[in-house]
């Protein structure tokens, strides 16, 4: 549901196009790693450690190597010493980004955590090689595992990686401020308050998975893999086999899923590429679900101390947070640490003048944090939860307190504490558009009425600014615009999509600025020898970043293509446009040529071309993108507490969203969809739990829990749209639906549970939490 | 996730199979609609070197009323079951708890014999079985075995079918007179197993006192469980007050052992299993005393 007129729709641009990627992925033709089969394929499969913490007394794999059918079982003897280079994400390669964990290949001497991976079995099945794990021998002396995020900075007895001396990853603080601390002793209240969020993991329906083909005869790696960023794949391949980027070939086919765990190659899919090289064979490893929730990154556990001091009128005056983040043993990137972005973006849409912070990520003999879809979503769930919080405290309604303290559009630009610079920003008007499509007041009328009659219903808001990364690496895409001398246009890109709908976003901006028809238009991604170097998809970059290279590659071959036309029509080229593919004079529309006619006397008559123009019709163009783009949405949920079980249904769900000039309002608000299920997931279902010995008690999905269609509500979707100051005026909304979702589905509940004098601060709200929630409030 | 290696076995009689389980004794699994017994093998959970598949075996399957009972072979699927006039009208908590049991996905695969040899005590129809007093047949090769509900769960996953013996079918009793009958349930997400669920089945008197209840527990202990005391309680009386319930629902606890999981804790489990009871029985009161036709006619809902 559209509720807003968009104010730039074009002819495909602002147009809510059919995906052109859906006919084969609905039909269940899609192509994914598990669909590549290689002559001479052999089959991998990892033995995990069993157990958080110890030391390797025993590891035998004569019998393992034995079995029929097993082609090699390796374990560190055979593969530590054989990365050429760090096993780390390109960025994070050289240190400059901090600390990283000390990756090798398999587990050498000790295991830090339950999955750790011991030994690889390469065997003509997977069934062979589980079989082959079976019969590989192995003993441990168990030591203390240290499993409690909280308590792991404190103890420099039992270190997770003993290389570095200390469980802290890293840790980082604003000085001391004593205008902040006059401001706060000034303050009307002063409200502090601790959140958690719990430990989930991304659960993407395609697990991770690779084909690696090391050809001796060749000299050259070929390599299928799901990732969300096949170029930082093969950056990673030729450093840790030591050989030429263009001796290392990547592809990247559909991918079901990322949300950020395919963003880095991890270190499972290194250690098939390793294995690969040494046998000289291809080898697949398809991680399965198990795997998947016990080994692949986990994300979120984070605990978020927060300080608010408000003046009399309900103004805030100035905040502090205290951030701590669990790394777990091998994060995906470094500490896997998101703190600073914690820190940073921790104002959101708010006036608060002064702003302290620190910030502390922590080793633990867990599986390592990843990037989940929002990664440093902590800053709202804390500040957005808070802000419910507060309210309550000062007797404000929630909708009020924020309207008291919401940026608004004569502010602009506006500059942060934390020193953010916002521009191009709604969310004042976000959230009144929210606010009103959920009927809020009407809302606050009929909660009181069911009141009366025993029933807890509740509201919630998430308000959120989402910046998206336009930083370093992060900042370029290339998209390279080719006409095909029929007229028919290839579009090579960087970016590749894992569920976005490039194929159909890309095309319709190429389409638009190009002037063909959209059918006309092939996007093709994720093939390292033909695509142009690119920083993949995450970081909600892939619209905001590539649709301008694009869009300027697409003008760029427009122009080329007009000054043809006008040579070979005699025309003046200020007098033609393009439309269709047809390009004539304009309004003269019998004067024309064809787009595949420019295009074949671009190739294939260059003597007819424009004295010294060179030949060809095509365009490779970059576009640099500034540091930081902010959108922002405002999310809306109300629930009905059962509180004889604890049970919430969310009754309505609204997000009004600015993400600038949309391409494509059904991808949109797709993107938008998948995210708020994942929030509420979040909130009411997914947790990654470990007893206190660091096992793991959530390793399939009878146990971590996400949502089906049955438990999410029909969204509602509202749209502002304030064009960012780009070529298009595309901002990036990737990832917003996943962070506000959560804050509003967790205020939702925690209001109804307010006249009950329940206090929530944890995730998840379970029914068993919630009804704990409730036997634990004061007596009324 | 692959299974171990095992031999797979596709029997046409029953004969045949009573004939493989005794060929080959605690190797050998029958293999019904494997929503439960599949996972668990590419888990390496369990392994078994012969698999008996009962699915080619078409004596096990339909639904038959004779004599007071309603027989159900034991691979009749779930969402037969459901879809099932005859299961409605004879023994209709048994109609209302199958679409509780998973997704129709799983429905259409699962069996009735197969939920209830697996046994899993967060499961609906255990606790239907026993509540009904159920009879549950088993085939070896040695003959026809019978065995009551209350003799037939012995812990979770644990039945008193040896590794011989086949389930073949269950024959549920069919109350006549004026009866009512619920079946509840909270779970996490639509479809899982239940955090915790009562059924209850009731028949009133003319007068509308209790003449008969019976009161069975899932996911409140490691097997399906009876509420004996409370159904004692609500005997020869008449309909309670929502006080009365209440106590009953309290009453019912008594009988049930739940544990702590990633899910829900015991307190929580005993909670809530007290509120289902007592929601369960003022259901089946209501129903039982709003009912005047003849016996095993209770509508469906």
């Amino acid at each position: 549901m559209t509720t807003s007129p968009l104010q730039t729709a074009g002819r495909f641009v602002g147009q809510s196009v059919k995906r052109k990627e859906d006919p084969r992925l609905v039909t269940g033709h899609g192509r994914y790693v598990d669909d590549v089969t290689v002559p001479g394929m052999l089959h991998a499969a990892f033995l995990r450690s069993d157990v958080a913490r110890g030391r390797i007394t025993r590891l035998d794999v004569a019998a393992a190597r034995e079995c029929s059918g097993v082609h090699a079982v390796l374990t560190a003897a055979d593969l530590n010493d054989r990365p050429a280079g760090p096993m780390l994400p390109s960025m994070f390669a050289d240190g400059s980004q901090g600390i990283s964990a000390p990756v090798r290949p398999l587990a050498d001497g000790d295991v830090r955590f339950v999955g750790d991976p011991i030994a690889l079995v390469v065997a003509d099945s997977r069934y062979v090689a589980e079989d082959a794990c079976e019969l590989i021998e192995v003993e441990y002396e168990p030591l203390t595992a240290v499993v409690d995020f909280e308590r792991a900075a404190d103890d420099t007895e039992n270190l997770v990686h003993p290389e570095l001396g200390s469980n802290i990853a890293s840790t980082m603080a604003t000085p001391p401020d004593a205008a902040l601390d006059e401001a706060l002793s000034r303050a009307a209240h002063v409200v502090t308050e601790t959140f958690y969020q719990q430990r989930q993991t991304p659960t993407p329906m395609e697990t991770r998975g690779i084909v690696a083909h090391w050809d001796p005869y060749a000299a050259a790696l070929r390599v299928w893999m799901s990732s969300q960023n096949p170029h930082e794949v093969r950056r990673t391949c030729a450093r840790i086999l030591g050989v030429a980027e263009s001796r290392v070939r990547v592809v990247q086919q559909d991918v079901g899923g990322g949300f950020g765990q395919k963003y880095f190659m991890p270190r499972d899919e290194m250690t098939v590429v390793l294995a690969s090289h040494l046998l000289g064979r291809p080898v697949k490893w398809i991680e399965d679900r198990r795997e998947n929730l016990l080994s692949s990154n986990h994300a979120r556990r984070d605990r978020a101390t927060v300080t608010v001091g408000v003046d009399a009128d309900g103004r805030i005056v100035g905040a502090r947070i205290e951030h701590l983040e669990d790394s777990g043993a091998y994060a995906n990137g470094g500490t896997g640490g998101t703190g600073m972005f914690v820190a940073m973006m921790f104002p959101g849409p708010y006036r608060i003048p002064r702003l302290g912070w620190s910030t502390t990520a922590v080793w633990t003999n867990t599986c390592g944090r990843g990037a989940y879809r929002g990664p440093w979503m902590m800053e709202t769930v804390a500040r957005e939860e808070m802000m419910d919080v507060v309210a309550r405290a000062i007797g404000l309604d929630p909708l009020e307190f924020r309207r008291r303290n919401v940026i608004g559009r004569d502010e602009l630009p506006y500059a942060t504490a934390s020193g953010m610079v916002y521009e191009h920003v709604s969310p004042s008007e976000t959230l009144e558009q929210a606010a009103s499509l959920i009927d809020y007041d009407g809302f606050r009328s009929r909660q009181a009425e069911a009141r009366a009659n025993g029933r807890y219903l509740g509201v919630g808001l998430g308000l959120y600014i989402e910046p998206q990364a336009g930083m370093g690496a992060l900042g370029v895409e290339a998209a390279n615009v080719r006409v095909e001398p029929d007229g028919t246009v290839n579009v090579f890109v960087g970016s590749g999509s894992h569920g976005q709908s490039l194929e159909t976003t890309v095309a319709q901006v190429v389409a638009e600025h190009l002037g063909v028809d959209i059918d006309a238009v092939a996007v093709h991604q994720g093939d390292t020898d033909v695509a142009p170097f690119g920083g993949g998809t995450g970081g909600s970059r892939s619209g905001p970043i590539l649709s301008p290279a694009a869009r300027q590659a697409a003008l760029e071959v427009r122009d080329k293509a007009i000054r043809i036309a006008a040579h070979l029509m005699e025309a003046a080229p200020d007098d033609l446009e393009i439309d269709g593919g047809v390009i004539s004079v304009r309004g003269t529309p019998a004067r024309s040529t064809t787009l595949a006619q420019v295009a074949t006397t671009a190739y294939q008559q260059s003597d007819l071309l424009p004295p010294g123009m060179e030949p060809g019709l095509e365009v490779i163009s970059r576009y640099k993108a500034p540091p930081v783009m902010y959108s922002n949405a405002c999310h809306a949920c109300t629930c009905e507490v059962d509180a004889a079980t604890g049970h919430v249904t969310l009754t309505r769900y609204v997000v009004s969203e600015d993400c600038g000039v949309m391409i494509n309002p059904m991808v949109v608000e797709g993107q938008i969809a998948g995210g708020v299920v994942q929030g509420i997931g979040g909130v009411l279902y997914e947790q990654i739990v470990y007893d206190d010995e660091g096992n793991p008690l959530t390793t399939t999905f009878l146990d971590y829990l996400v949502p089906t269609a049955a438990e999410v509500p029909v969204i509602e979707y509202g749209h502002v749209e304030t064009p960012a100051a780009t070529p298009g005026g595309y901002k990036g909304m990737g990832e917003g639906g996943a962070i506000g979702s959560v804050p509003a589905v967790f205020n939702a509940v925690a209001d109804a549970l307010a006249p009950l004098g329940a206090r929530v601060n944890r995730l998840p709200l379970g029914p068993s939490e919630v009804l704990a929630a409730i036997e634990a409030a004061p007596a009324r | 996730m692959k299974p171990a290696p095992f031999e797979y076995h596709a029997p046409e009689s029953v004969d045949d199979v009573a004939g493989l389980l005794a060929e080959h004794g605690d190797e050998a699994k029958p293999l019904a609609g494997g929503q439960s017994l599949v996972p668990m093998l590419a888990l390496r959970l369990t392994r078994f070197a012969h698999l008996v598949d009962l699915n080619r075996v078409a004596a096990l399957r339909g639904v038959s009323r004779d004599n007071g009972s309603l027989t159900v072979r034991a691979m009749t699927t779930q969402a037969a079951v459901e879809r099932d006039a005859e299961v409605a009208r004879a023994v209709p908590l048994l109609a209302r708890a199958t679409p509780l049991i998973g997704h129709f996905q799983i429905r259409n695969r699962g069996t009735v014999g197969g939920s209830l040899a697996h046994a899993d005590p967060a499961s609906e129809y255990p606790a239907v079985a026993l509540a009904l007093d159920a009879t549950f047949e088993l085939v070896s090769k040695s003959g026809t075995t019978r065995v009551a509900a209350s003799d037939f769960f012995e812990g979770t996953w644990q039945t008193c079918i040896d590794a011989q013996q086949a389930l073949v079918a269950v024959h549920f009793p069919v109350w006549g007179g004026r009866c009512g009958f619920a079946c509840e349930e909270v779970a996490r997400r639509a479809g899982d197993f239940a955090l915790a669920g009562a059924v209850a089945a009731i028949e009133v008197d003319d007068a509308g006192a209790v003449r008969r209840a019976a009161v069975g527990l899932f996911g409140l202990g490691p097997t399906p469980l009876r509420a004996h005391a409370a159904e004692a309680e609500l005997i020869g009386e008449p309909p309670p007050t929502p006080d009365g319930y209440r106590a009953l629902g309290q009453l019912a606890m008594r009988d049930a052992d739940p544990v702590d999981d990633v899910h829900a804790s015991a307190s929580y489990r005993r909670r809530v299993g007290a509120h289902l009871v007592a929601r369960t029985l003022a259901s089946a009161v209501e129903e039982a005393r709003q009912a005047h036709d003849p016996p095993g006619a209770a509508r469906a809902r």
